[in-house]
């Protein structure tokens, strides 16, 4: 076959027509006085978000359509969703990292409610020009939880304030041997969890002023962690990815594995409901510093609403004193508005445990939350769960791994 | 010359599988080898970057690690299924006693989700309470060392596909015309004479189908490793395609970086394909 000037014409057109880049600056094609608020659940909080959005409808007069799709895909969803012009209105997400540009200014639609969340979110939470572009809609806390059937039966007491890791790890071991279990620890498989380790250890991913890990300090959390696995405290095969029956350090907890799981507080509603043991939230360790490592989630509204001011107002509302404070109490969530912080919730389950995770949340350094709202942090996060998998499997030293989270953490800020 | 209607006809029939496969098939694949030259972390804004992906995808460790493993799965995968599909072929081809029931065991896994297959075995070789590892009362690390977990990824790889291929080898197998067999029989050839000198040579065709096939299925395997063992441990099972997947859709996402990939497995599967055809070719020739 000959090529001829037609037919390169044609594929240089045929190329050029598959240039990539979208025109995601029109609007969606929600009806006036309609919203679409795309949601991931985790479980508990879905039938108070429908009830909210009922009491929502009832005082506007406006229809809100709740799309709930698994976490999973949330990110693949919103960007083909904003790139196909066809954004929801107003989201639930974990991040803002990825979709800042496409974020309504909540502020310019009548919403200037920022200063009304935690002070430790609102530079993430601000876009150029002072704009608002999401409030914090719960705040999560990191800890462990502890299985009281198995502590009575070895005669260890949980602690009230929080023991030292070198106390936690003996008692957790001394529990384990008690009641004959596998384990005497199970830890989420996720770098968020494993930051609260490295903020107990004294350091952090990132901080105000960019990547900020601390290698003696971070090698030393490592280790520590690597440890636990070789001396069988902890399950290989469930950090080393492959060949478990187990997806999360809670199924290890719940299955009577492990007297101890270093999980978070949105746990507490689920336990509630299966667990077949008494169980209690416990203070986090401390090494260096004590606290545990927060996390949580946001609500923004999108530039594409073709009711933008309706949008910004429905964010309001459900992140409002009221509403807050209703999903917190039926979720088992903590709040991010300053005076629901200040006045506390009465939770009507569980009250202690969420007290635990509040106190923890006081406990807890300011610096991990820069860490936590660093644009950097989600990818790194999947970084520190590959190095530390590495040291488990004995492939390289816990200085080895520093050096390489460094070097993705800096790679992803900029 | 014929009516104008009849001439269009042909062109109208194949029109509607035409549009499907260029809508879903050539402009993903275009598109895809256009976008390996942009850079993006949101599917929505491009950085043009000319042929910067190919030389990060080439300095990643993990793409070779990922290379290695797909090669390492795909050479086995062939050769296994390829001979597996042979022997079982001529044995389910014998008048054999629950001749039915055989051919429908080894082709039942064919049947199975490769979701449900990749869970099944998950289960089976868990370490600590996997139904294999209690019926032998041992402690081996099937999914835990990750060479263990790659040969039990090419067995689970075979044990799902050898079923259709086996199908593929029999007609194959049953299209070998009987005469041939007679006059080499009359000739004085004994049985291994009549398959080394006969059947082997006459179900050539048939075995390039196989290799080709289940070389480009080899180098697609996903799903049931994804699901089997996550692409762990530490990434002795992630291939190409998982490669691909996890830069595309995992945090941090770099779609260029995932289409250059995608671009690089297409060009082997594309080569080695082309190769297969030219040797086949070449030994019709002699």
């Amino acid at each position: 076959m000959r090529f001829n000037r037609k037919m390169i014409v044609g594929a240089a057109l045929l190329l050029a027509a598959c240039a990539p880049g979208t025109n995601d600056s029109g609007t969606n094609s929600s009806a006036q006085n309609h919203l679409t608020y795309l949601y991931f659940t985790d479980g508990p909080d879905e039938q108070v978000t429908r009830a909210l959005i009922k009491d929502f409808e009832q005082e506007t007069g406006a229809t809100v359509e709740l799309q709930i799709i698994p976490f999973s895909e949330l990110s693949q969803q919103l960007q083909g969703r904003i790139a196909s012009n066809n954004a929801p209105d107003v989201f639930r997400t974990d991040t803002l990292t990825g979709y800042r540009d496409a974020l309504l200014d909540l502020k310019a639609n009548g919403q200037d409610i920022g200063a009304q969340f935690m002070d430790e979110a609102r530079d993430y939470i601000s876009g150029p020009g002072g704009s608002l572009l999401a409030v914090p809609s719960d705040l999560t806390m990191n800890g462990p939880f502890v299985n009281l059937d198995m502590f009575a039966k070895a005669g260890v007491t949980p602690p009230s304030q929080p023991w030292t890791w070198d106390e936690l790890i003996a008692n957790a071991r001394k529990v384990q041997q008690a009641n004959g279990t596998a384990f005497a620890l199970a830890y989420d498989k996720s770098g968020h969890r494993f930051s609260g380790m490295l903020n107990q250890f004294g350091t952090n991913l990132f901080g105000a002023n960019g990547v900020e890990l601390d290698a003696a300090k971070a090698s030393a959390a490592i280790r520590q962690f690597a440890e636990l696995h070789q001396q069988g405290l902890m399950s290989k095969d469930f950090w080393l990815e492959s060949g478990t029956k187990y997806k999360g350090a809670i199924d290890i907890f719940l299955a009577g594995d492990a007297p101890v799981c270093v999980s978070g507080n949105w746990q507490v509603s689920q336990f509630t409901k299966v667990a077949k043991f008494r169980w209690a939230a416990m203070p986090n360790p401390c090494a260096e510093r004590c606290g545990g490592y927060p996390g949580g989630k946001f609500m923004a509204a999108t530039k594409q609403s073709a009711n933008p001011q309706l949008a910004a107002k429905f964010v309001a509302f459900m992140n409002s004193r009221a509403a807050q404070e209703k999903y917190a109490k039926e979720a088992q969530f903590l709040p991010t508005r300053k005076d629901l912080i200040a006045s506390g919730v009465q939770y009507p389950n569980r009250a202690e445990d969420m007290a635990t995770f509040l106190a923890d949340v006081k406990r807890t350094d300011k610096a991990g939350f820069a860490s936590t709202y660093s644009p950097g942090f989600s990818p790194t996060a999947t970084t520190v769960v590959k190095e530390l998998a590495a040291v488990i499997a004995g492939q390289e030293s816990p200085d080895q791994a520093v050096t390489n989270i460094r070097a993705a953490a800096e790679k992803n800020l900029r | 010359m014929k009516p104008w209607n009849q001439r269009l006809a042909p062109y109208l029939f194949i029109a509607p599988n035409m549009l499907i496969f260029g809508v879903f098939i050539i402009y993903p694949a275009i598109n895809g080898f256009v976008v390996s030259g942009y850079d993006s972390n949101n599917g929505r804004t491009f950085r043009p970057v000319g042929v910067d992906n190919y030389g990060n995808l080439f300095g990643d460790a993990e793409f070779w690690t990922a290379a290695r493993a797909s090669v390492i799965f795909v050479l086995a995968f062939v050769v296994l299924c390829t001979a597996g599909a042979a022997g079982l072929a001529l044995l389910l081809t014998q008048p054999i006693r629950a001749r039915g029931f055989f051919r429908a065991v080894f082709f039942l896994p064919v049947l199975l989700s490769p979701v449900v297959v990749g869970l099944l075995w998950g289960w089976i070789l868990e370490r600590r309470a996997g139904a294999l590892n209690s019926m032998l009362g041992a402690d081996i690390p099937w999914l835990i060392d990750g060479r263990l977990a790659l040969a039990v990824t090419v067995f689970v790889g075979v044990w799902t596909h050898v079923g259709f291929y086996t199908l593929i080898m029999m007609a194959g197998l049953q299209g070998i015309d009987g005469s041939y067999y007679e006059a080499a029989r009359l000739d004085g050839a004994s049985a291994w004479q009549r398959f080394r000198f006969v059947t082997l040579p006459l179900l050539r065709p048939t075995t390039l189908v196989v290799v080709i096939l289940s070389l480009i299925a080899g180098f697609q395997a996903f799903d049931f490793i994804y699901t089997l063992t996550g692409g762990g441990p530490l990434g002795a099972t992630t291939l190409m395609v998982q490669y691909v997947y996890e830069h595309a859709f995992r945090s941090p996402i770099r779609y260029g970086l995932a289409a250059a990939g995608s671009v690089v497995l297409f060009v082997t599967i594309f080569a080695l394909t082309m190769l297969n055809f030219l040797y086949a070719r070449r030994r019709e020739a002699v």
